[in-house]
């Protein structure tokens, strides 16, 4: 006999374990959060989800509180509605109340929020009283504490997905901030600058410092899905266009749990992308002019120079003259095609990749 | 993420060795710990006695030393070029204005007290005996026997929370899991309360015997006692008390016992939160369930225990159940009440149960000037006006007005007092004192303590308060814990009761 949780009035089946949140997942019941992410031990924070229990004095988190057989949850209640309300309110009243100016680059998760679930009213914004760490000189991503709600998912991700353990919530109460040991730049920290932070982050407090720099907020770029060519892993990656300039201005990943990289990226698939656009990139092949210099030619012509130079190497010298390395952005395929043309091309077993060692 | 075998329970204490969160610190308890460095550093920013170890001396801002005139007293440390700064609730309230010296603490003087009699429980006033008889009748007649008495006696929970004793005990021993703990909560610092810290200065056997009645009830090998940090004198007088014990023969070698001192966080007087900080975290309460009694520290069974409850466990024992129960008034027990403020005598006074405000002032030799309102039980309890005095002091009867007794920690206030002023002393020690953790505390106690501040500034325009009721609950429906939950209770109580002062009404 299976257990199952009453939420709304529907029967759901659960696994031990389960939280109220997973359970209502499966169910298509919408249980808002902001400081919950399926590959994270939930923190129950933000108060979001909070919804009634019988027999529960108190609201509870769904993000945290198991399922239970015969428990009888509401969702959909006026005190789970004001408690949306009262959440929102207050996040936003200690954050930017201006949707414009907020989402000056990443998408803002409290006003998507509050649009659907109303708010109690536009409070007076609270004098805020964290600090950032304007000295840090890194070059990719930048903490903006006033947007920050100390939803804890970036130190989180940081600790439980990455495990750098680069930043961490810092001081207390009021003054809480998400800081580095001693504010130390994040380069001078175990920070691997995968900017995981700044993926979890629903308020863009976390965000890239290029893309803010580029001025154009992200809803205003088109998202294309592509495979990252850094390595053979194949992440997806979605790269966001600006596609009145043409140009990539950010990458960002695509939601945990859609792809094979499960919402991470490295360092490389997020920022390494300048290359793209960059005035030396070379867009043809070049062969060499007898007299040293470099000019531009078709790839059947640069093939051929290859082919040419490397049999009168091997016809000089002997075959194992010849040895191959491919490249760690090869996938396998590629790599076994590379081992096919040392062996069965040009006769020679010397044939390596770069990341095998 | 920390490696496996990382030392993590001993960072605080290394932090505290090394004098504090200075730069590079972290880095160099990292190497020893192989706790991450972040990590260390987050933990370290959130207790104030580590973060901020160049402070100087802490002057009390809590509302009886704000009565005493504590910001004169800091006034004078500034004239004299010595540095200071202002703190939370000391503990010392009956000496206000209190200071305290990391470097030199001050000494105590001795508190009143009411005078020794054969109804106390605890009776602050007796001779501290070393007799340990009720430790003896507990193994003569073993553990059921000893929570069945507790169940007869209706003890409850004398740090705040009021909740049945023997069902805690019970709940541990219960569990499959032989690993327990028993740990004492000596974290006093709700503003007002100094009581816990008389218990251990007088009577710190009363406390050692009922730990060692709990580890054996509960077959536990470990106890661990949490002293607030301020509190140096106090975890010496215990230590000490231990050590007797055990010359004595009456403590052997089957408990281990550990002294940890806290490193100044009000909100480690919160139970979940005092295991985190147990456990070298920062101090942030765990979400319920699972209750410590399940999974506490080390995620192992765990009793935790206020010092006034542990001290009442020999007598429990020792004079049965039943006489326990009968020595209250209107629910079990006797009772300690912390009197501070605006009283002739400030002290510790023990009355039974149910005592009103009007004994208890008698008790303190009465009002200084004339009664406006009174706390019943600390910062968290809020305000009744002086027409409340004969409302019995107990955890069932202020509920029913909109208080409660929490730790009975009691501050009087005579008619000089504006209760504006006051509600943003509370509201200014909550916002403090927040761990931060969740967002209706951490951006709540901000709004409250901002919005006073507009009220005053803009010469009393209600106007600026118009969203008390929304923001106070919220905090009190969505928060983690207790002090969020309670953190309003100081501004809509005192709206309620005196709401001509703040502008509206006629009241």
């Amino acid at each position: 006999m299976s257990d199952f949780v009453i939420i709304d009035g529907n029967e759901i089946s659960f696994e031990p374990g389960e939280t109220l949140l997973q359970a209502a997942k499966r169910a298509e019941i919408e249980i808002p959060t902001l400081c919950w992410d399926p590959r994270l031990e939930p923190a129950g924070a933000c108060r979001m989800c909070l919804v009634e229990i019988e027999g529960s004095r108190l609201m509870q988190p769904a993000c945290s509180y198991k399922a239970a057989a015969n428990q009888v949850v509401r969702t959909q209640t006026s005190r789970v509605q004001r408690n949306r309300e009262f959440i929102l309110s207050l996040h936003l009243a200690d954050t930017i109340q201006d949707r414009d100016v907020m989402e000056d680059n990443n998408p803002s998760r409290i006003h998507e929020l509050a649009e659907v679930y109303g708010t109690a009213g536009d409070w007076t914004p609270v004098a805020k009283q964290r600090v950032g760490r304007p000295n840090d000189v890194n070059k990719f991503i930048s903490f903006r504490p006033d947007r920050c709600i100390l939803c804890s998912l970036c130190t989180r991700y940081c600790d439980q997905v990455e495990a750098v353990s680069a930043i961490t919530l810092a001081g207390r109460g009021a003054h809480t901030t998400i800081s580095t040991a001693d504010e130390r730049s994040l380069t001078d920290t175990t920070c691997e600058l995968c900017g995981g932070c700044v993926d979890v982050c629903p308020t863009g407090a976390m965000t890239e410092k290029a893309a803010v720099e580029y001025g154009k907020p992200e809803r205003e770029l088109e998202k294309v899905r592509t495979t990252c060519n850094f390595c053979g892993v194949g992440c997806q990656i979605d790269l966001n266009i600006d596609t009145e300039a043409n140009r990539i201005v950010k990458v960002t990943s695509p939601p945990p749990g859609t792809t094979v990289n499960d919402g991470n990226l490295c360092v490389k698939g997020r920022f390494a992308n300048d290359f793209v656009h960059h005035e030396d990139r070379l867009t043809t092949p070049l062969v060499r002019e007898p007299g040293g210099g470099l000019r531009e030619a078709t790839w059947d012509e640069a093939l051929d120079r290859v082919v040419k130079g490397l049999q009168a190497a091997s016809a000089r010298h002997g075959k194992d003259s010849l040895a191959f390395i491919s490249s760690s952005r090869c996938t396998g395929e590629e790599n076994y095609l590379m081992q096919k043309l040392a062996r069965a091309g040009f006769g020679t077993h010397n044939i390596h990749q770069c990341a095998a060692t | 993420m920390e490696k496996k075998g990382a030392r993590r329970e001993a960072i605080l204490e290394i932090l505290h060795d090394r004098g504090g969160l200075r730069e590079g610190v972290s880095k160099e308890v990292h190497q020893e710990t192989g706790v991450p460095e972040a990590d260390i550093y987050g933990v370290g920013t959130f207790y104030h006695l580590l973060s901020d170890p160049d402070a100087g001396v802490r002057v009390c801002q809590g509302l009886s030393c704000k009565l005493a005139d504590s910001d004169g007293l800091k006034a004078r440390f500034d004239a004299e070029g010595k540095k200071s700064c202002f703190t939370a609730c000391l503990g010392r309230c009956d000496m206000a204005p209190a200071f305290w010296d990391p470097d030199d603490e001050p000494p105590l003087v001795e508190c009143a007290l009411s005078p020794s009699s054969d109804a106390h429980a605890i009776d602050l006033a007796a001779a501290d005996g070393t007799g340990y008889e009720a430790l003896a009748r507990a193994t003569e007649r073993g553990p059921d026997w000893v929570i069945d008495e507790l169940e007869a006696s209706g003890l409850t929970g004398r740090g705040g929370a009021g909740f049945p004793a023997h069902i805690k005990w019970r709940a541990v021993r219960n569990q499959a899991e032989t690993e327990r703990y028993v740990v004492l909560n000596a974290d006093e610092g709700e503003p007002g309360t100094f009581k816990d810290r008389e218990v251990i200065l007088r009577r710190p056997h009363l406390v050692v015997e009922g730990l060692a009645i709990a580890a054996f009830a509960l077959e536990a090998r470990e106890i661990y006692v949490y002293v607030r940090g301020e509190f140096g004198r106090v975890k010496r007088e215990l230590a000490a008390a231990i050590e007797r014990a055990r010359e004595l023969g009456v403590l052997d070698d089957s408990v281990a016992w550990h002294l940890v001192d806290g490193h100044g966080a009000y909100i480690c007087g919160e139970e979940t939160a005092l295991l985190e900080a147990l456990e070298g975290r920062r101090g942030m309460p765990r979400m319920k369930p699972p209750f410590p009694v399940e999974k506490g520290f080390r995620g192992k069974p765990t009793l935790i225990q206020n010092v006034e409850s542990i001290a009442c466990v020999p007598a429990i024992l020792n004079r049965g159940g039943t006489w326990f129960q009968e020595a209250g008034r209107t629910q079990p027990g006797s009772k300690l009440y912390c009197m501070s403020g605006h009283v002739v005598r400030p002290g510790v006074y023990e009355a039974p149960m149910g005592v009103t405000m009007a004994e208890l002032l008698e008790m303190a030799g009465g009002v200084v000037g004339t009664l406006k309102a009174f706390s019943p039980g600390g910062a968290s309890s809020g305000f009744l006006p002086a027409d409340q005095i004969d409302v019995a002091m107990d955890f069932a009867a202020l509920p029913k007005v909109g208080s409660m007794l929490g730790s009975a920690g009691v501050v009087v206030l005579n008619d000089t007092v504006d209760m504006v002023e006051a509600a943003l002393n509370q509201a200014v020690f909550f916002e403090d004192e927040s761990c931060g953790q969740c967002a209706p505390c951490r951006i709540g106690t901000q709004i409250l303590r901002q919005m006073l501040e507009r009220y005053l500034a803009s010469g009393r325009d209600a106007s600026t308060l118009e969203i008390v009721d929304d923001v106070s609950w919220g905090m009190c429906e969505a928060s983690i814990c207790g002090l969020g939950q309670a953190a309003a209770l100081p501004l809509t109580s005192a709206m309620k009761h005196f709401p001509r002062e703040f502008g509206v009404g006629t009241g």
